[in-house]
């Protein structure tokens, strides 16, 4: 069996990332997690995770734009696919959404949270399956 | 006329006496006679008389002197001289004495007619001449009482008022409209609103009252920002004012600024979102929770599955403590709150506080320490303030504690305050979290307090109650080594101990 893909969810919330990591274990992912931008940027570093689940508001309301941001600048962790997770738009009214502001927003896809399990599942498994073609 | 004039006669001759009031009688007229001046007089004194026929020459008192008595009585009766030595001089000297025409004897009938009639229509005249004076003059203070009235309105709304004309020139305004406006010193009956006024969208919407579509509304308001000399939103009315044709003659403006209004609504959905968002975050992390638990997808292993349980259950518990702890802010935030001041022991509030924490334990196992010395003076506070103020300082000190780690609470007189102070030995605050502390929702996030369940209300909470007050609140932090709050609130003014 090939190695377990390895997945890092950076979210400031503990039970978000407790609940999902286990989601996650149980459909056989691997799961490193950061609590921050910084340290979501060290765990890219070390653990070379397969694919990054990021929320955008974590200690600055903008702290998932610039995290991806400068991934999506790095030669070698640009391949990395980003999923991320919004709760903004219901505070603002303004949805977002990967057609529209992808481009500049330098995310691979969106979900808006509350997220379903099985939604989360069956989109990190595109994704995964996408940046495997293009490789 | 419409009533028949009173007519008295006056003369020594029965013969004119009669003669005279036989012709008037037939006439309509009513008709008295007397002897003499002085009966004339004393006539004249006792009722009102439109005209008098007056004999010159008289015994006891002559016309001439009665003349000059009746035009003091009252100048408007018409007096007319009868008199048989009918001179130039005579009848000038009449005429000084008041006289307004005179009859030479012998008079033929249609002669006293002719002078008589005459004499009671210039009455008559002068009589109506009086009333549209006095009418005048009534009316004159009544728009001069208006002008006065209207001024004094228009000064005293906190509305600002522009009038304008048909020209578009300035003729009307009022204190608040200068002030609203900030035209001071720009302002003069007659000027071009355009060059007083120099926001153009605020012009334009006093314009459309100049269109000839506006006809068909009387008054109508719009929103405008101006940015000079600050941002200001104005609710601007206008109405033009038009003439029992419909002509325009000019326009009045009505200006009221909604700035802080404007303000005060944005700091509200501010709120409102805030706390949106401080509500769906436990809200989504119990329904993962559950979701998880129901569904299985987060796996078999009875005891995570255990886990989710309790923090679901945890998270509830601070959703609770979230709602109580808002609408014990809002409580505070409106100013009608009841404050039931009272003399309080504050040695006796901290204690009970300390006691009821302590009691219900925690898994730090902190230790406490209360430094309160035997006697304390008193404060005038609301003790359910008090309580709450304690505990959300006593309770923030032990969830941001080290195992086994100390509170300190202390209390102490200081000048005129008590000073009150609670300090950890816990994990401290960053220097440049500090000035956030009391900020509603705030919450330092750190690994350590990754699994501490909050608000973000609680030292709010605390700011306002000792505001409220007239306190003063202060925190000092030094990361891992603990973090101080020290409350000073004002003693009772004269402590009659």
């Amino acid at each position: 069996m090939a190695k377990k893909p390895r997945i890092l969810i950076i979210d400031d919330d503990v039970d978000f990332i407790d609940l999902n990591r286990a989601v996650l274990e149980n459909s056989g992912y691997e799961v490193v997690t950061a609590f921050s931008g910084r340290e979501g940027m060290d765990k890219v570093r070390f653990e070379q995770p397969d694919l990054i689940i990021l929320d955008l508001m974590m200690e600055k309301h903008d702290t998932g734009f610039t995290f991806a941001k400068s991934i999506k600048a790095d030669p070698v962790y640009k391949k990395i696919p980003i999923l991320m997770l919004t709760s903004v738009a219901g505070e603002t009214g303004f949805g977002f959404s990967q057609e529209q502001d992808g481009y500049w927003m330098k995310t691979d896809d969106f979900l808006n949270k509350p997220v379903a399990p099985e939604d989360l599942v069956k989109k990190i498994s595109e994704l995964l399956e996408k940046a495997k073609q293009s490789e | 006329m419409g009533e028949a004039a009173n007519i008295l006669v006056v003369d020594d001759e029965k013969g004119i006496r009669e003669g005279c009031r036989r012709i008037l009688m037939s006439e309509g007229f009513a008709v008295d006679v007397a002897e003499n001046g002085k009966e004339g007089l004393d006539m004249a004194k006792a009722k009102p008389y439109d005209l008098m026929l007056i004999d010159l020459m008289m015994p006891v008192m002559g016309g001439i002197e009665l003349m000059e008595q009746i035009r003091q009585l009252d100048p408007e009766i018409v007096m007319i001289v009868i008199t048989g030595f009918a001179t130039i001089e005579t009848a000038v000297d009449a005429m000084k004495h008041g006289a307004y025409d005179y009859i030479p004897k012998p008079f033929a009938p249609d002669q006293l007619m002719a002078v008589l009639n005459r004499g009671l229509e210039t009455r008559r005249l002068r009589l109506e001449a009086e009333q549209l004076r006095q009418e005048r003059d009534q009316k004159l203070l009544e728009i001069a009482g208006e002008k006065s009235k209207l001024r004094t309105i228009m000064n005293s709304m906190a509305d600002g008022i522009l009038v304008i004309n048909r020209e578009h020139q300035l003729v009307l305004w009022n204190p608040a409209a200068l002030k609203t406006l900030n035209l001071a010193g720009h302002v003069e009956i007659g000027k071009d609103i355009a060059e007083v006024i120099a926001e153009k969208n605020l012009l334009e919407v006093i314009n459309k009252a100049f269109n000839p579509d506006s006809s068909q509304y009387t008054i109508f308001s719009e929103e405008v920002e101006i940015v000079e000399p600050e941002r200001k939103t104005l609710i601007v009315s206008v109405a033009a004012v038009r003439d029992e044709k419909g002509q325009d003659l000019g326009v009045v403006s009505t200006f009221r600024d909604i700035t802080t209004l404007k303000e005060v609504e944005e700091v509200k959905s501010q709120f409102v979102r805030m706390v949106a968002h401080e509500l769906r975050a436990p809200l989504a992390a119990i329904e993962g929770y559950l979701n998880a638990y129901l569904t299985g997808v987060a796996g078999k292993d009875p005891q995570f599955n255990r886990q989710m349980l309790e923090r679901a259950r945890l998270r509830s518990k601070s959703l609770i403590e979230l709602v109580n702890d808002l609408l014990q802010f809002v409580r505070l935030e409106s100013k009608r709150v009841e404050r039931k001041k009272e003399l309080l022991d504050m040695k006796e509030v901290i204690e009970s506080n300390v006691e009821l924490l302590k009691n219900q334990g925690d898994s730090k196992d902190v230790q406490f320490q209360v430094d309160i010395p035997e006697k304390l003076p008193l404060i005038e506070a609301d003790r359910a303030e008090m309580d709450q103020l304690m505990t959300n300082l006593i309770s923030n000190a032990m969830k941001y504690n080290v195992k086994n780690g100390k509170v300190i609470v202390g209390a102490r007189p200081e000048g005129h305050f008590l000073c009150i102070i609670v300090a950890d030995t816990g994990i401290g605050i960053e220097e440049q979290c500090l000035p956030c502390v009391f900020d509603e929702f705030y919450r330092v996030r750190g690994p350590k307090t990754r699994y501490t369940t909050g608000t973000g209300l609680g030292l709010s909470i605390v700011k306002r109650i000792v505001e409220s007050h007239f306190g003063r609140i202060k925190v000092e932090s030094t990361v891992d080594k603990g973090t101080t709050f020290t409350v000073k609130l004002p003693l009772r003014q004269v402590d009659a101990g």
